[in-house]
């Protein structure tokens, strides 16, 4: 029998949290340096959110935040055996969606002519897009923070998906989805340790017979 | 009359009657800015949907659209509506209230004419 408690994240959980974290703190960061610069903070504005598939409420017309959201989820893993070891360590490949929904809204134009909410949606969501792969791929993130549990992160693809044509709503919304392929260690429950034997170690000069290294080892089974 | 005439004229009966049937009172303005001249009465929907933007995550949204008899339409100076995509012109608007009065406005996304009963739905986008 096992006897700890398991009472721990996994790495992939760990991981699919960090992303978000760092999607949500980026995003923060970029609107306080949009705002130094003079720009619309709102134009780098997402709304993070992690495993998540409630219907997203926040997209109705009534709404007054237009900004992009982005759901962080965690799709699949693959284990590699060649890379791990049978007790402790498995070496893994997770693919963490970001999902990202455009909304747009066809609006008035003054000067002549109007915006149209479809091309509206799809400019936001392939503004989400940039900034998701920009910020996660960033120099800063190269092991998202986590340094020993993560060995490479990587955007495995971006979809961007076509709007339905059934059932035509009244306001638009296109999804997109980064699918990012990170590679991350998994660590399982290890066997508690016994002491079999103590091995002790002196090290002497032959000259005189000083002892010039002294040292105890609990030898324990492998 | 035949058969078709009787039944456009019954399309009459049912889209515009506004005192006890579901006739509605409905704006419409052309992309040169004319307006219907009389009133112009129709069905209006506005109810709410889920949609999957292919993610496979749901999203809540709305349906609009309104049904108008084509002949009406013509008798209050207007032509076939259409969905207008250049972004250089204005697009066909279309306003209604919902039933506690508050005030919608549309532009027409599609326009499904029925030349055969004589009568044109159009699907709505919001349009501020």
């Amino acid at each position: 029998m096992i006897a700890e408690l398991i009472d721990k994240q996994d790495n992939f959980e760990v991981v699919r949290d960090q992303i978000a974290a760092i999607l949500a703190t980026e995003v923060a960061s970029q609107m306080a340096l949009a705002t130094t610069a003079g720009k619309d903070p709102d134009d780098w504005k997402l709304r993070i959110f992690s495993e998540r598939s409630n219907p997203w409420e926040q997209l109705l017309n009534e709404q007054t935040d237009r900004s992009p959201i982005v759901n962080v989820w965690f799709d699949n893993s693959n284990f590699d055996p060649a890379a791990s070891n049978i007790s402790e360590r498995q070496k893994t490949e997770g693919v963490f969606n970001i999902d990202c929904y455009g909304y747009g809204i066809s609006s008035d134009e003054m000067g002549g002519g109007h915006n149209p909410g479809d091309k509206e949606a799809a400019l936001e969501v392939h503004k989400a897009l940039r900034l998701a792969r920009n910020i996660l791929m960033a120099a800063e993130y190269t092991y998202l923070g986590l340094r020993g549990v993560v060995w490479q992160r990587w955007p495995q693809s971006i979809t961007v998906f076509q709007p339905q044509l059934d059932g035509r709503q009244m306001q638009q919304i296109v999804g997109a989805r980064l699918a990012f392929r990170v590679v991350f260690n998994e660590f399982s429950p290890q066997v508690p340790a016994e002491t079999l034997e103590l091995v002790s170690v002196d090290v002497m000069r032959t000259e005189d017979g000083e002892i010039v290294v002294e040292a105890d080892y609990d030898y324990t089974a492998p | 009359m035949s058969l078709r005439q009787l039944a456009e004229t019954d399309l009459g009966l049912i889209l515009e009657d506004g005192s006890t049937g579901f006739g509605w009172p409905i704006t419409i303005t052309d992309p040169s800015g004319n307006t219907n001249t009389d009133e112009l009465l129709g069905f209006s929907d506005d109810i709410a949907q889920i949609i999957d933007p292919d993610t496979g995550q749901a999203v809540s949204g709305r349906l609009a659209s309104v049904a108008i008899r084509i002949t009406r339409l013509t008798e209050v100076g207007l032509t076939l509506p259409r969905g207008i995509a250049d972004s250089g012109s204005k697009p066909w608007v279309v306003e209604f209230n919902d039933i506690n009065g508050n005030p919608y406005t549309f532009k027409v996304a599609q326009s499904n004419p029925d030349r055969a009963l004589g009568l044109v739905t159009c699907l709505l986008e919001l349009y501020a």
